[in-house]
């Protein structure tokens, strides 16, 4: 069998000779080497060269099915074990922050979709709260409670399908055919709720794009009642599935001081120990009116990832549960007209709201924040804490819109956690990550 | 949001005149006088303060805020590119901090010129940095002296410019066309010369050149 089978064909930039003669020698010579000594030196180079010629270069991704996505990881090897690992990113990158620059603030929730994909609604609230915190307006309960609501089912979708991927990455592939099944759920009432299934664009600034059907308490109850038994079934067979704990237990350990450094948040980031939660934290939406618990996991590897989510999920149906039980009712967009989109039957039939809608909509008008103000506003999406820095120069289209994406910071890290591993181990730690490619990139 | 807030002004009744200023925000009273005087100005907006230096500064600050105050988590890094409005410089780099006991976010902003290229790099408070401080390089051409991989991440290797510069158009300069095209011929790989494609400049706009290509090519070509 040809041992470069499998070697990639791309210029590897750091594999180039690590002892490099020419330069060794120079600086050996300067130091006044004498000859014993330079032979020493050169008989290390060459035991390195023969150490090389061991391993070889192997791209993982971007198109390789466990990557879940346009990641590319090269690893070098030397048979079953990564020696080194970088990472490539940026093929799904379209300049979303530089959009934000020509767009006004309404236009641009059409983008954060974009981003995660996997949940499209936690985008919207966090951008919409973003740009309210730096207007000073608050939105109505009803609004709020709405946007806590779809918040969490999207944040459950979201973790049951990363857990099931993980256990298909795995090889429990049933499993994820039931996360599928069980998203399913989530995703018909979001298509209930705003006509899309992925890319919602569901808030507007000020508000959401407008009430949501009759059925939806119906339909949310619904799901509130078949969830938890399906829930419990799959947490049933993965942990005490032992070819699943093998693969994972022990597996990516990150410990709490680095993941603080790193920046790691969310899920991964309490898997290792950091008690952080936006939710809690810093209470937007009134997440503060609800009672649930932020819960953490000590062991910092791939299995407490999985526990996580599944802890994670169960209070966000707790959550889904009291905000139900005290849905008030009321409007669900923000009653100040100078900035948030009158109705649509107002702007037809009232002078007053075809006034608003005209100043809002027409380019060179619409929403104004104060010159100079800027503000960093955070929010938890299911990934991790999703931040967006934006500034504005008084005019409609915002100055600067700066994403932190919490994939980006939870990503950072990978490189150095596979790093002695075996290339199995990669597979168990990336998909315990759960990085989406739309969002790093952005 | 109430813990943002620096705590309220001292009531007028009292008569020393030092008490007359609003009291300071417990951050930077907690700093060393001599680092302190480096801060230029203040801003607060929804509860959140941003404090705003000069370019060098902000590396003293950063490490006493690292270690003195322990901001532990630095959650963001960030450039704002002011060009053609009245500001002192150009740029603006923007270090989000985060500290966990009390809840506190801070920013700092630090003026950096535009002759000006390099930063002192912060990799060494936090690792979080390694890929933020890229990114802006990335997107604004911003040199972080002493970030040990500073090699583009999103844009590919060979982009010649900075994407996110106010200069720099929205639908780009033609950069894709300028990539190689490598094709096969024959048995061999033959490297083609790169398209010519004309400069769009943003906002919808383009070149009457851009607008004649686009009416050309929508033709159907004749066989």
């Amino acid at each position: 069998m040809n041992p470069n089978r499998g070697k990639s064909k791309a210029p590897d930039r750091r594999a180039s000779a690590p002892l490099p003669s020419k330069r060794t020698l120079e600086k050996e010579l300067s130091k006044g080497a004498t000859g014993e000594h330079l032979k020493s030196v050169f008989q290390v180079e060459e035991e390195q060269d023969e150490e090389d010629s061991q391993r070889l270069i192997m791209n993982f991704g971007p198109q390789h099915p466990a990557t879940h996505g346009t990641l590319r990881n090269i690893f070098t090897i030397e048979g079953e074990t990564i020696v080194e690992a970088d990472v490539e990113i940026g093929f799904l990158h379209t300049g979303f922050e530089k959009l934000a620059e020509h767009m006004t603030y309404q236009q641009w929730v059409t983008v954060t979709d974009r981003m995660n994909y996997l949940s499209a609604i936690n985008n919207n609230v966090g951008y919409a709260v973003a740009v309210e915190e730096l207007l000073g307006i608050e939105v109505p309960p009803r609004c709020q409670a709405l946007r806590v609501i779809m918040s969490e089912l999207s944040r459950i979708g979201d973790h049951v399908l990363c857990v099931g991927l993980q256990a298909m990455d795995l090889g429990a592939f049933s499993v994820m055919l039931w996360a599928f099944e069980k998203r399913e759920m989530v995703y018909d009432i979001i298509e209930a709720v705003c006509g899309a299934r992925l890319t919602t664009s569901w808030t507007r600034v000020g508000g959401i794009m407008r009430d949501v059907p009759p059925n939806f308490a119906d339909e949310v109850y619904r799901f509130l009642e078949l969830f938890p038994p399906l829930h419990a079934e799959i947490h049933y067979m993965l942990k005490t599935n032992r070819i699943f704990k093998d693969r994972v237990q022990g597996v990516g350990v990150v410990d709490t001081e680095t993941a603080l450094s790193w920046g790691l948040s969310g899920p991964i980031g309490r898997a290792s120990g950091v008690d952080l939660d936006v939710r809690r934290d810093k209470p937007y939406l009134g997440y503060d009116q609800y009672n649930f618990e932020v819960p953490i996991q000590d062991s910092g590897d791939s299995w407490a990832r999985y526990l996580q989510r599944m802890d994670e999920i169960e209070q966000s149906l707790e959550i889904i549960r009291q905000a139900m039980a005290t849905l008030p009712s009321g409007p669900v967009v923000h009653e100040d007209f100078k900035t948030s989109l009158p109705k649509k039957q107002a702007v037809y039939t009232d002078m007053e709201s075809l006034i608003h809608h005209f100043k809002l909509v027409m380019l060179g008008h619409g929403i104004r924040p104060e010159e100079g103000a800027s503000i960093y506003s955070s929010t938890e999406a299911p990934c991790g804490e999703l931040g967006f820095f934006v500034v504005s120069d008084g005019s409609d289209t915002p100055l600067r819109i700066r994403i932190r994406p919490p994939s980006f910071y939870n990503y950072a890290i990978f490189p150095r956690l596979v790093e002695g591993g075996m290339i199995s181990d990669s597979v168990a730690i990336l998909s315990s990550f759960h990085v989406i490619a739309g969002e790093l990139d952005r | 949001m109430s813990d943002d807030t620096p705590p309220p002004e001292t009531p007028p009744g009292d008569a020393s005149p030092s008490n007359q200023q609003p009291a300071p925000h417990p951050v930077r009273a907690a700093l060393p006088p001599l680092i302190e005087s480096r801060i230029l100005d203040e801003v607060t907006h929804g509860g959140q303060t941003g404090f705003i230096v000069r370019t060098p500064d902000q590396r003293a600050i950063l490490e006493h805020l690292r270690f003195e105050q322990n901001f532990e988590f630095l959650k963001d890094i960030t450039a704002i590119d002011f060009l053609g409005r009245d500001t002192i410089e150009r740029f603006q780099v923007v270090y989000v901090l985060y500290r966990i006991p009390d809840k506190l976010n801070i920013r700092l902003h630090a003026w950096l010129p535009e002759e000006v290229e390099s930063v002192p790099s912060v990799v060494d408070l936090w690792d979080s940095a390694r890929w933020s401080e890229r990114e802006t390089h990335d997107m604004f051409g911003i040199v972080f002296d002493g970030n040990p991989d500073l090699r583009r991440l999103l844009m590919p290797e060979d982009f010649p410019a900075f994407p996110l510069l106010k200069d720099y158009p929205l639908k780009g300069r033609g950069e894709r066309r300028q990539f190689p095209l490598v094709r096969p011929r024959g048995n061999e790989m033959v490297e083609d010369a790169p398209l010519p494609y004309p400069v769009s400049i943003g906002r919808g706009m383009h070149t009457p050149e851009y607008v004649e290509e686009v009416q050309r090519e929508s033709k159907p070509r004749k066989k």
